[in-house]
């Protein structure tokens, strides 16, 4: 009887000092930067598994401990033989069984179900009204942004970088594809890249012959220069550039967007 | 040849006319012979002259060749064809001395310890690859990797021997084939000739992958990505060509185990009385028998795709369906990583802690489940390209698969809740075990939920998930199994304080490398990258250090282990005082095991008062359907006695 009441007051006393982690773990953002309605969703159910988890780590955690402090023998010594074991225990297997299975099917529909939801709910027709549509072209190794509603092919850095630049809380449809314009007799020799905008916290692959769609909205005015989670990275390996298949990104005012709009047009028509 | 290969040697005779020269070089002779020949009809039928001496179609036949001469060489030829084909034959199976190890055996104890050694070489090669990439990653620009193939290279190199030549060799290979028929009860195992060939299949895959850059660089990984794979150049082909080298191994020992477990247990030793570690096994062979060969098919596949070339996987076929294809098999093969370790703790603990299994039936039914529902979750590794309306079903089943694993953790803590455990070498390890795999699969559950999964897929975050599994639960448990079964290997013991010692370093070593891969994948880390933004250095800087301290780690427990085989203390015959067979039995066993045929009259796994010790080994005449007796007719147990038989070399 002892040794229960020791370990369940144990458990919960180092619950709750789990928990108090938790709220501090959370407050300064265990995803560190996250800028995107997508990428709030995903920090919700992050801490929400966090939080739930907790407790199941400390359990078993504390008892590995346990055990080697309180179910021990002393060195060189031996068990003793003298006794008759339980071998089952109809509660605690109840209790466990019943558990896992409450915890995962809970899991499966928060923040699992629930998430997924919102974010399919983005490319509904009520959801997805085509603000700012951004053509994402991945080719080895490139990130190519083009913007259809402005006219506007290619956009650059002063220096020649591609670079994708984004309104701040306007809904944006990315249309991705992965082939190479430039390539003359195989346009679609090209293979599998990751749109993955960390700060954002989505990435979406990129296949050849297929076009896949993301929908997001940024959430913050920022750029590279304020986060380098706030760039564009090939996340799934793609031959030898792809360390190197990633694209500054800045998020805007609107009328900086504006003005930017009609720089790049500028510079398009030379 | 099922005949022959059950009776056992007549032996009287010495042994004639020596070999000329040791198998494994006449291996290498009739590998380089093999290579030649194939390779250079290719290159003559080949209708585009001017092309080098060895192209790629020309390597994938001259491989062929080099492989079936290195098998005829090593003791196919000798020991099998000739006996086959009923020509009298020169071979005779070495019982003693170091050199049986270094030949064509029957012997599942000299097998499985081929495989150990095997498998622990390409563990240090793959470990030394792992350093080097520890190295490149401690600044953010390019250092010894001059070109980025290079490093990815090393990737895929390191990835794949550690998954096929280690993770599902050592476990399988090597203590399932060392232990299975010693914990059954068997004499032998059923398809002995066949294993002891198999196992030389490891080499040949070792050195394949090993050596894939003599024919170029390739950057894929150790998935082998489609259609990025299509663009490497030939070296992709010794990756294809080793791994089903290295597969068709373990296959063969998935067949040769459940087809003992089938017919050689002893008798009294029913389903239900089946040692925990045997259970592991079996559900893991089943698992490689469905499969393995789906990913063989697979490669052969990607193969003719890459040297016909077909368009199987590139954009004008479909990319996703390798993808799909790879994980079909990739998912369970994690579990054929993880399932013997959970099988392992339950097998140790009730022994260290001289208490009854608790709950033995659900940690059985944990083993069968994850088997089953691991064939059903694949597509959580393709959460950021798949159809939106398949991702629930699959995070469904992923989430799933977490309960029945649980169960070995229920069994565990059932058993050592109150239990007095003698907290030695061994137990440490598989205590670390837990606390390890715990981490991984708590980790798991985050990369089980989509929204968040989207977030940290390809990142280093998984990079830490799947370092937790697969050395927490194969790695930990792993130096758990052997420094229990050292004993029994050797006959030999060590030092508590030494085992302990360098336990604990690894421990500490292992967390601070992986926790931290965590932390790096979180704040933006992708995965194979010998370059990234340069704020991610100080924490890169900072695990390779822990890393290298991790791989000194690992090279002390593997030179200790080795030094105790030879120089620890005698052992005790049953050091900790278990049940399960194979510990009633002289230590090393002798070359049939058991002196005459135990018989298995209780359960193995209860323990304190009033209960019996469950091996018995007086049932000479009895024995029931599975042994020997009744399937030949001169059946003499003397016959199988170690001296009785009296084969010596
Ligand atoms: C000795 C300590 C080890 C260290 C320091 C280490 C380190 C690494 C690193 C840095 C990567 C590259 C990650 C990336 O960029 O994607 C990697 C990949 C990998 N490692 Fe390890 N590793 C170790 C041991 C192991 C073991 C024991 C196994 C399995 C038994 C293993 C299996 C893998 C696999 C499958 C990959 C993925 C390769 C790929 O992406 O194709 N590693 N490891
Ligand atoms: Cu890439
Ligand atoms: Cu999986």
């Amino acid at each position: 009887m002892g040794e229960n009441v020791v370990f369940a007051v144990l458990w919960v006393v180092f619950s709750v000092l789990g928990e108090i982690g938790d709220r501090v773990i959370i407050r300064h953002n265990p995803m560190y930067y996250i800028v995107s309605n997508q990428g709030q969703l995903a920090l919700q159910a992050f801490n929400f598994l966090l939080v739930v988890l907790t407790p199941v780590f400390v359990f078993v955690v504390l008892f590995l401990v346990f055990t080697m402090v309180r179910f021990t023998t002393k060195r060189g010594e031996m068990p003793p033989a003298n006794k008759r074991f339980a071998i089952d225990n109809k509660a605690f297997v109840l209790v466990w069984v019943g558990g896992s299975i409450a915890l995962n099917l809970l899991f499966f529909l928060h923040p699992t179900t629930s998430a997924m939801e919102q974010m399919f709910a983005l490319d509904q027709p009520a959801a997805n009204t085509h603000d700012l549509v951004v053509d994402v072209t991945a080719r080895q190794w490139q990130w190519i942004f083009s913007y259809p509603q402005y006219g506007l092919t290619q956009t650059l850095t002063p220096n020649g970088q591609n670079l994708l630049e984004l309104p701040v809380n306007v809904p944006v449809k990315f249309v991705l594809r992965s082939y190479d314009p430039y390539h003359t007799y195989d346009q679609y020799a090209d293979v599998i890249h990751s749109f993955w905008v960390p700060a954002f916290g989505i990435k979406e692959d990129v296949i050849p012959g297929e076009t896949r769609y993301e929908y997001l909205t940024p959430t913050a005015i920022t750029s590279y220069a304020v986060n380098p989670m706030v760039r564009v990275q090939c996340a799934e390996v793609c031959g030898p550039g792809h360390p190197w298949m990633e694209s500054p990104l800045a998020v805007v005012s609107d009328q900086q967007f504006a003005q930017w709009v009609k720089a790049q047009k500028a510079l398009a028509n030379g | 040849m099922a005949h022959a290969m059950t009776v056992p040697e007549s032996g009287h005779a010495p042994r004639p006319r020596k070999a000329p020269m040791p198998p494994v070089l006449r291996a290498f002779l009739w590998a380089a012979i093999g290579f030649l020949l194939l390779n250079t009809f290719v290159i003559a039928v080949d209708p585009f002259r001017g092309h080098p001496f060895v192209t790629g179609p020309s390597v994938v036949f001259g491989w062929v060749g080099a492989a079936i001469g290195w098998l005829l060489g090593i003791g196919l030829y000798d020991a099998v064809l000739l006996p086959l084909m009923g020509f009298p034959t020169r071979w005779q199976e070495r019982q003693q001395g170091w050199r049986r190890y270094w030949e064509f055996a029957t012997d599942h104890k000299v097998i499985g310890l081929q495989y150990m050694m095997f498998a622990v070489g390409g563990f240090l090669i793959a470990g030394g690859i792992a350093m080097l990439m520890r190295y490149e990653l401690m600044t953010p620009y390019l250092t010894i990797f001059h070109y980025p193939s290079n490093y990815l290279t090393a990737v895929g190199i390191h990835g794949t021997l550690m998954m096929f030549s280690f993770a599902t060799v050592f476990m399988i290979g090597g203590l399932g084939n060392y232990f299975v028929p010693l914990m059954i009860g068997a004499r032998e195992t059923v398809l002995s000739k066949l294993s002891g060939i198999g196992v030389w299949l490891v080499p040949v895959g070792i050195l394949t992958v090993l050596f894939s850059p003599l024919l170029g660089e390739w950057s894929t990984g150790w998935r082998g990505y489609e259609p990025l794979a299509g663009q490497d150049a030939n070296g992709i082909l010794f990756y294809y060509l080793g791994v089903l080298a290295l597969t068709m191994s373990s296959l063969i020992v998935a067949l040769n185990l459940v087809a003992t477990v089938m017919f050689r247990r002893a008798p009294g030793l029913t389903w239900g009385r089946l040692p925990l570690f045997v259970w592991g096994q079996v559900t893991v062979n089943l698992l490689m028998l469905i499969w393995f060969p789906e990913i063989q098919t697979t490669f052969v596949m990607a193969l003719l795709d890459k040297v016909v070339p077909l368009n199987f996987f590139t954009a004008t076929g479909s990319p996703l369906t390798y993808l799909m294809l790879f994980w079909l098999f990739g998912h369970p093969e994690v579990y054929i990583i993880a399932v013997p370790a959970f099988a392992i703790w339950n097998e140790i603990i009730p022994v260290m802690a001289q208490k009854s299994l608790f709950g033995r039936q659900w940690a059985v039914i944990g083993l069968v489940f994850v088997m089953m529902l691991s064939g059903l979750v694949w597509a959580h590794h393709m959460f950021t390209n798949l159809r939106n309306s398949e991702i629930l079903p699959f995070s469904f089943f992923t989430e799933m698969i977490s309960i029945p694993t649980g169960f070995a953790y229920m069994s565990a803590i059932g058993t050592l809740w109150k239990s007095k455990v003698r907290l030695n070498t061994p137990m440490l390890w598989i205590l670390m075990s837990m606390f390890n795999f715990l981490i991984g699969g708590l980790t798991g559950v985050f990369l089980a939920d989509p929204i968040v999964n989207l977030q940290l897929h390809d990142t280093f975050w998984v990079v830490g998930h799947f370092h937790y599994t697969i050395i927490g639960s194969m790695v930990f448990s792993g130096f758990g199994a052997i420094y229990y079964w050292l004993p029994k290997l050797s006959g030999r013991t060590f030092n508590e304080t030494w085992g302990k010692t360098l336990a604990i370093i690894t421990f500490l070593a292992f967390n601070l490398t992986f926790s931290q891969f965590f932390l790096l994948g979180l704040h933006g880390m992708n995965r194979w990258v010998p370059a990234y933004p340069a704020y991610l250095q100080p924490m890169n800087f900072e695990v390779s250090i822990f890393a290298f301290i991790l791989g000194a780690a690992f090279l002390g427990n593997i030179l200790y282990i080795g030094y105790c085989w030879r120089n620890g203390a005698q052992a005790g015959e049953n050091p900790w005082g278990a049940k399960t067979p194979e510990w009633f039995t002289s230590s090393p066993a002798p070359r049939y095991n058991f002196p005459v045929q135990p018989e298995i009259v209780g359960s193995l796994y209860l323990y304190g008062e009033g209960t019996k010790v469950p091996v018995v080994t007086t049932a000479l005449g009895e024995l029931a359907a599975t042994s020997r007796a009744t399937q030949d007719p001169q059946f003499d147990w003397h016959d199988y006695a170690p001296d009785g038989g009296g084969v010596t070399s």
